[in-house]
């Protein structure tokens, strides 16, 4: 499968987060799968400003020229995508959320219902299935970790597809990397 | 009292956030003695301003509007350089304002919890979070249509103005519909048999001279 991580480390000292993506990258990799890291902070990405263009004026691509075309063609020609942050007050950080907004160019502005509630339309066929790996924060607690989740699970509904999991750095290379074969 | 405002929508001052915090401030402002600050959180340059402004306010309210089911990237990255504030003593009180597109109030519902927890970490007295949907396209709404809304805004801050709280009832009432009614739901696709349920967008795509395209896949390899 192809897989992309999106390394929402902002902080370019944190060695140990970007090497443990790198070792999981190798072991995907070892097992035939493609696999594209996009480390965020070294990208040039504008923060969303709303203004739909992506969704009125240019349909499906985002008026501004940023970075943030490579992240949505890596992102929409994946069959599975890797959500990584360390959490940075109770949440992915805000570099993983500046690319997160903007990836709305994939989906369409139409409304449809989803088990009775309003969502948008679909734009492609077919969209990646997502997972979550995080590094705890010293003031991390479980509750945090589980407002995540299930913000991440319910944004899955908008992104047409399914929240397969969410682990933590703590957990083995192996560990993950089994999760994601298992997708 | 006073009152520190932040208006987190990426869009600034052309925002429906802005909108509704006029109404909001407009009634707070009727006690007498009341002050309030207003900051932007889209004017990323002011950001040291902003952290500035929270550590030496009194009653802080965060609005933005709902990105991605979450806060937009730029009320992120306000949260994050307040770390060094978190444990500290005399941090103001909060109270938040999420509106959204979404019709139901259940689209924000999520963060609201991601929201009461950050009042809990960073030590400050937490005032609740007044959500409301069905927010997007006002500003193309004749004022019939918005009068209501506008008017449950400015009551929420009136008697936020007089008590320092948000009023329980006018919040409840501002969230509904929770989740769309049986007969929402039948409205819905009425509409969007008869073609109507998306000419908000239509509207939009054609004077634009974008219709044709509406539909393009443009990253497709």
């Amino acid at each position: 499968m192809k897989i992309t991580i999106l390394n929402g480390n902002p902080n370019a000292d944190n060695v140990k987060f970007d090497n443990y993506l790198k070792n999981l990258s190798d072991l995907l990799e070892s097992s035939d799968h493609t696999v594209t890291i996009l480390k965020l902070r070294e990208m040039d990405i504008k923060y969303c400003r709303g203004c739909f263009g992506c969704w009125v004026k240019t349909p499906g691509k985002c008026v501004v020229a940023d970075d943030s075309h490579d992240i949505c063609c890596e992102y929409i020609n994946s069959d599975f995508v890797l959500f990584a942050s360390p959490v940075i007050m109770g949440f992915t950080s805000a570099l993983l959320k500046k690319a997160h907004d903007k990836l709305i160019p994939l989906i369409h502005p139409y409304f449809e219902l989803v088990q009775n509630e309003v969502h948008h339309l679909s734009r492609y066929d077919k969209y990646p299935l997502m997972g979550l790996l995080l590094e705890k924060g010293k003031d991390t607690d479980e509750k945090d970790i589980e407002i995540i989740s299930d913000i991440y699970r319910r944004d899955a509904i908008n992104f047409k597809t399914s929240f397969c999991f969410i682990r933590l750095t703590t957990d083995s290379v192996e560990e993950v990397a089994n999760e994601i074969n298992g997708v | 009292m006073r009152l520190t405002v932040f208006n987190g929508s990426p869009r600034g001052e052309g925002s429906n956030t802005k909108i509704l915090l006029e109404h909001f401030i407009n009634g707070f402002m009727t006690t007498e003695g009341n002050i309030y600050e207003l900051a932007y959180l889209s004017r990323v340059k002011e950001s040291d301003n902003f952290v500035k402004l929270f550590r030496e306010a009194e009653h802080v309210l965060l609005a933005f509007p709902l990105y991605t089911d979450c806060m937009p990237a730029i009320v992120k990255t306000f949260i994050e350089s307040l770390e060094p504030l978190c444990g500290k003593k005399g941090n103001p009180d909060i109270g938040f304002i999420v509106q959204s597109g979404f019709p139901e109030a259940i689209h924000s519902r999520y963060v609201e919890r991601y929201l009461e927890k950050l009042a809990a970490r960073l030590g400050c007295r937490y005032k609740g979070t007044v959500i409301k949907g069905g927010v997007e396209g006002i500003q193309a709404k004749p004022a019939r249509m918005t009068r209501k809304l506008f008017e449950s805004f400015y009551q929420l801050g009136k008697t936020f103005g007089e008590t320092g709280k948000f009023d329980e009832q006018i919040v409840r009432k501002l969230a509904k519909p929770e989740k769309l009614s049986r007969f929402d739901l039948w409205i819905l696709k009425l509409l969007d048999k008869v073609g109507l349920a998306n000419s908000y967008w239509n509207t939009m795509l054609k004077g634009n001279n974008a219709f044709e395209k509406r539909f393009d896949k443009p990253y497709i390899i």
